[in-house]
Order: C-alpha cells, then sequence, then structure tokens
C-alpha cells in the first residue's frame, strides 16, 4: 500500500519503456483534460471581458463616430483624453458619482451590521432561518427591477409612499409633498433604495464573519459586566472589522460606476445629479451624434480615477500584523 | 459552564448575586430585539405586498391610491400577456437568455472551478490574476461600447440570445470563485484516491466531487439567473428592437398610466417578471443559505 504514489505531471519524470502513446495519454490525464475543461471559460473571458476592454481603450484613441459614414476613423492619440481631462461636464460627473458614493456605503455597512449582530443572537434556529429568508428576498429579485419598483413608490400619484405622507398622516399636502425624483431629492430616493435592495445580502456577509466569533467571547464579556453595546465595540466589531474593510471597498467600486439606476430614474437632462460619468460616457456614444472615441475616453477617465481610490483603500485597509 | 467558572476567576465574586435580575433583562432585550428585526422585515416585504395589491386592483382603485383595493380585478394578469403587443415575446426573450446564461456558465464554472483546485497547470497563476483583476473592474459599464461593438460584428445586434455571451463572460469570474472554494473543501487525497482506484477526471468530477458541491452549485444558478434575468443597460445598448427585447427593458419603458400600460397591468407584468426568481429562491433557499456560508462568501 506504502508504495502506491500518484504521478506529479511536474517532477516525476517519464518511467523508462514507456511508450509514446502511454505518456500522451498520461499527459492528457494530467495537463490536458485540465486545459480541455478551462479553455471554454477562458474563451468567454477572452472575448467578451478582455478583448472589450482592450478594444475601448483603442477607440479613445480615435476619431469614431460611426453614424456619419462620410467622416473617416482617424487615429488622433490622445486629443480625446485631452478634451475629457478638461471637460467641466466629466469632473462634474465624478464628483456626482462621488457624492452618491458617499451617500451609499456607509448605509450598505452599518444597517446590515446591525442586523447581522441582531439575528446572530437568535437562538432558536426556525426563527433565524425565518428572518434569514426574509432579509434575502430582494438579492433574489434583480437590481433594475428593483429599481423600477422603487421608481413607481416614489410616484406622486400612484406611490404609496407620498400617499402615506399626505392622505395617511396628513404631514404634506399634494403641492407640498416631496418630489422625489427631483433634482434635490433624487440621490437620497437613490440610497434609500439601495440600502433596501443591499441589506440582506450584505448581512449574509457580516453573519458569516460572526460564526467564525467563538461564543466564549461573548460569554466572557457579558459576565464581565460588558453590556451590549460595550460588548459590541471590544469584540464584535473588531471580529467584523476584516469583512468590512472588503465590503468598504467593494462598494466604493460598485456605487462608483453604477449606471442603471441613473438610466431607469435619472434621464439624460446634463444638470440632474444622476448625470454621473458612466452616463455621459453613455449619452455620448449611443445618443446624439454616437462618438464612440470620445465616449470611450470618458469612460476610461471615470474608471481610471474609480481604480485609483479602490487601490488607494486597498492599501490603507491592508491587513497589518 | 467551562467558560463561566474560568471566566469567574477574573470577576468579582459578587457578580452571582445578580444573575436573577440580568436574566429578567436579557428577556427585555430579546423583546426588543424581535420586534425590531420583525420592523427590517415589513421594511423589506411591504413595497412587494404593495406591488401585488396594484396587480389586483380594478381600474379605478388604482387611480384611488387606496393601498387595500375597493374591488379586485383579477384580469389584467391575462390581459398583459395577451393584448399587450410583444410582450409574451419579451418574456421568451428573458427565459432564453437566462437560461443559455444559467446552464453555460455552470458548466464553465463547474469545470474551472475543478481543474483550479485539482490540476497544477503552469498558466494557472495568469489566469488567476486576471480572473481576480476582472472582477474589481466594470467591464460591462467602461466596456460597454466595446461590447456593443463586438456584437455589431458578430451580427447579434437584435438577437436576445446574443446576450449569453456577454452575460456568461461577466458573472464567469465571480462563479468560477464560487466553485473553486466549494471544490477546495474536499480533501485532496479523495481526488488521488480516486485516481488510483481507475476513475477518470471526469468520472472523479461526475460521480464523485459534483454531489459534494451541489450546494456551490445552486448558487452559482442563482447568481446568474439574477444577474441575466435582470439585467439592463446591456440589455437595452444590444437589442434596441422592441421584439428582441427582454422583459426589464420592456418594463423600464412602459411608462405607467399610458394607453395599455396602465398601472395595475405594469403591475401584473412586474409581479410576473420577479415571480419566476422567487420560485427558485423558495425552493432552493436551504442549498443556497448553506453553499453561502460553505464557502461562496469567503471568495
Amino acid at each position: 500500500m506504502a508504495q502506491l504514489s500518484v504521478p506529479n505531471p511536474e517532477r516525476a519524470p517519464f518511467k523508462p519503456g514507456t511508450t509514446g502513446r502511454q505518456r500522451l495519454s498520461e499527459w492528457m490525464a494530467n495537463v490536458g483534460i485540465g486545459w480541455l475543461f478551462l479553455i471554454p471559460s477562458l474563451l468567454f473571458f477572452i472575448g467578451w471581458q478582455i478583448l472589450p476592454i482592450v478594444r475601448v481603450a483603442w477607440f479613445s484613441l480615435l476619431d469614431y463616430r460611426p453614424i456619419q459614414a462620410s467622416r473617416p476613423v482617424t487615429f488622433i492619440g490622445l486629443d480625446n483624453y485631452a478634451q475629457a481631462l478638461s471637460d467641466p461636464l466629466l469632473h462634474q460627473g465624478i464628483w456626482r458619482a462621488l457624492v452618491f458614493t458617499a451617500f451609499f456605503v456607509p448605509g450598505m455597512i452599518i444597517f446590515p451590521m446591525f442586523l447581522a449582530v441582531l439575528i446572530d443572537r437568535v437562538t432558536h434556529p426556525k426563527v433565524a432561518a425565518f428572518y434569514r429568508i426574509i432579509l434575502l428576498i430582494p438579492a433574489m429579485i434583480p437590481g433594475p427591477l428593483i429599481f423600477l419598483l422603487w421608481k413607481w413608490m416614489y410616484d406622486g400619484y400612484i406611490g404609496p409612499i407620498n400617499y402615506i405622507l399626505t392622505d395617511v398622516t396628513g404631514w404634506f399636502t399634494i403641492q407640498t409633498q416631496p418630489q422625489w425624483m427631483s433634482n434635490q431629492l433624487v440621490i437620497p430616493a437613490l440610497t434609500i433604495m439601495e440600502w433596501w435592495w443591499g441589506l440582506g445580502y450584505h448581512t449574509m456577509f457580516f453573519l458569516a464573519g460572526l460564526a467564525t466569533v467563538p461564543r466564549d467571547l461573548f460569554d466572557a464579556s457579558r459576565v464581565d459586566g460588558a453590556n451590549e453595546w460595550k460588548m459590541f465595540w471590544t469584540v464584535t466589531f473588531w471580529r467584523l472589522l476584516p469583512v468590512t474593510l472588503v465590503l468598504v471597498v467593494l462598494r466604493f467600486g460598485t456605487a462608483m460606476a453604477v449606471i442603471d439606476e441613473y438610466l431607469i430614474m435619472g434621464g439624460f437632462l446634463r444638470d440632474r445629479p444622476t448625470y454621473t460619468w458612466t452616463v455621459y460616457m453613455w449619452d455620448t456614444a449611443f445618443q446624439g451624434v454616437q462618438d464612440r472615441g470620445y465616449g470611450s475616453a470618458i469612460g476610461w477617465v471615470g474608471t481610471f480615477f474609480m481604480l485609483v481610490v479602490v487601490a488607494i483603500l486597498f492599501r490603507l485597509f491592508r491587513p497589518r500584523d | 459552564m467551562a467558560t463561566m467558572e474560568s471566566v469567574s476567576e477574573f470577576s468579582a465574586p459578587v457578580s452571582s448575586v445578580f444573575v436573577t435580575p440580568k436574566r429578567s433583562r436579557i428577556k427585555w432585550g430579546t423583546v426588543a430585539r424581535h420586534i425590531v428585526l420583525v420592523i427590517f422585515a415589513l421594511i423589506i416585504l411591504l413595497p412587494l405586498f404593495w406591488v401585488i395589491l396594484l396587480s389586483v386592483k380594478s381600474l379605478p382603485d388604482a387611480y384611488q391610491n387606496d393601498i387595500w383595493p375597493k374591488t379586485f380585478d383579477w384580469t389584467h394578469y391575462g390581459f398583459s400577456l395577451t393584448k399587450i403587443p410583444t410582450l409574451p415575446q419579451n418574456y421568451m426573450n428573458s427565459v432564453v437568455v437566462t437560461l443559455g446564461t444559467v446552464v453555460v456558465a455552470t458548466v464553465l464554472a463547474v469545470l474551472a472551478g475543478y481543474v483550479m483546485v485539482f490540476f497544477n497547470l503552469r498558466g494557472m497563476p495568469v489566469v488567476f490574476a486576471a480572473l481576480v483583476a476582472s472582477m474589481f473592474f466594470p467591464t460591462r459599464v467602461t466596456a460597454v461600447i466595446a461590447i456593443f461593438e463586438t456584437q455589431k460584428d458578430l451580427g447579434l445586434l437584435n438577437v436576445p440570445a446574443g446576450l449569453i455571451f456577454p452575460y456568461v463572460a461577466l458573472s464567469l469570474a465571480i462563479s468560477i470563485f464560487v466553485m473553486r472554494g466549494m471544490f477546495q473543501t474536499i480533501p485532496r487525497e479523495l481526488f488521488d484516491a480516486a485516481r488510483i482506484d481507475g476513475a477518470g477526471p471526469v468520472r472523479t468530477l461526475l460521480g464523485i466531487m459534483l454531489p459534494m458541491v451541489k450546494n456551490g452549485v445552486v448558487v452559482v444558478i442563482i447568481i446568474n439567473f439574477v444577474a441575466a434575468w435582470g439585467e439592463y443597460l446591456l440589455a437595452k445598448t444590444l437589442n434596441t428592437n422592441q421584439s428582441a427585447q427582454t422583459l426589464p427593458v420592456v418594463l423600464a419603458t412602459a411608462t405607467g398610466g399610458m394607453g395599455a400600460w396602465v398601472w395595475p397591468r405594469l403591475a401584473a407584468v412586474y409581479i410576473m417578471a420577479i415571480t419566476p426568481g422567487l420560485i427558485i429562491f423558495a425552493f432552493a433557499q436551504r442549498w443556497y443559505i448553506k453553499g453561502l456560508q460553505e464557502g461562496a462568501l469567503k471568495a
């Protein structure tokens, strides 16, 4: 039994006297099958992930407006970037994305963390499972369908939110009721919607983090007389910090590059707070003169800015010993 | 009990006097906790109840705003499916695109995750790094212009099934990492033992390992279902003919209160759009939540 060993493709030399066919079948079992299994994934990944990224970088160096057939596609170097970097609308677009992100991220962390701590204490397994299932329901509804639901909920005629604020509570009248999709309120309105959507999913991350905390730690600090509040700040918070930091970085990246909710709820008016760099990019490339070259440059500048901040956050939050 | 004793050495023995009042305080805490949790559960559920009720309101009720309808009208579902042009087609488009994406992505992710854990391929570090990097890059947004051009070159604009290609690619990295995380929970000895017994890599995967990673497969199916079923940006950009569009795009274009799209009908279509996901979740939630806990969230 002890003699049995598994052939290692990297190191074990072929036994002398093996025929080419045996070698081939051995190579097939160790290496060939592996690549065979991997190649389909690589085809999709290269074709619709890497190639588009490279291509959009190439477009950003071109004067490229396909609907103007008479206009030749010409290589113009970094001209699009020169224009983009001095384009006030792009600066504003990046700033607007940052504003949305500043609203978006804290609620995506704080509420799920709070909820996870509460659910983690529920000892009855069936009840705990029940809460988890309810919380995960929004995660089963695709984002754009959530955005539609909330767009209707915020509606001034049909929406239940203003119905409650006017007819039920009498806090507002039809004239004074909040216009949720107005320039002043659209960002808070979008943020509340995002929090609702992300609540359950992010709670699951924190619950997974809490599951790794030894129960003794809680018992010990409780015996020491710590109340819930103190226990959170002395034990739980620090144990959840790694999960929290990962989520902050991930959600920062998500929030900076959001587009679907702006297209569904924001529209294309340039003074809207939802007219961020992503909407500007889409608007430039697919509407009006369809300037795909300049649109690509806008996309790259916005993405580059986002990636730089994500990299900085990663450095700041890297685990220290 | 062991911890109680070991810790009590460090705390004053007087603390045991307070055990009784503490217990009653904890019970109040439990009540308060459940009240807060129920409020959160209601916040999640109420918007969904509202849209369900809207979908069965009679037309006059729909413009009365009362949350509970005076008269129920169940015809909106049938009406929207039969009378709104292209809607059945749009629904079919969504089904085809989503099924295609889920099947292809799941098969690819299982194969790739298996190879990443049990095979020692030379180029693997490069593939791994590229997949990780892609998860931080907003390809769907940044590269939407190039994805459009690629699909145009392939003649896939306004072909609903054409969306399968970018959809599979865009959630491939996360799907592979979920499966990789699941395969990592399987001891390597099992793979080696199967090989010694003469099982080839395909039989090891299908016969032995697949049942062990089924929770991860459920997670991958759900991730891809949600991503494909609701994707908006690419669906809107690539398919501009109404008959080639998927449900979310049609719903987003429909302005409530106009013509065939009166509010209750819009709500009825909405319910039909979110129901498949909720049904899948109802059936698969046990494995889904287990899968999330077993390793998917660590990916």
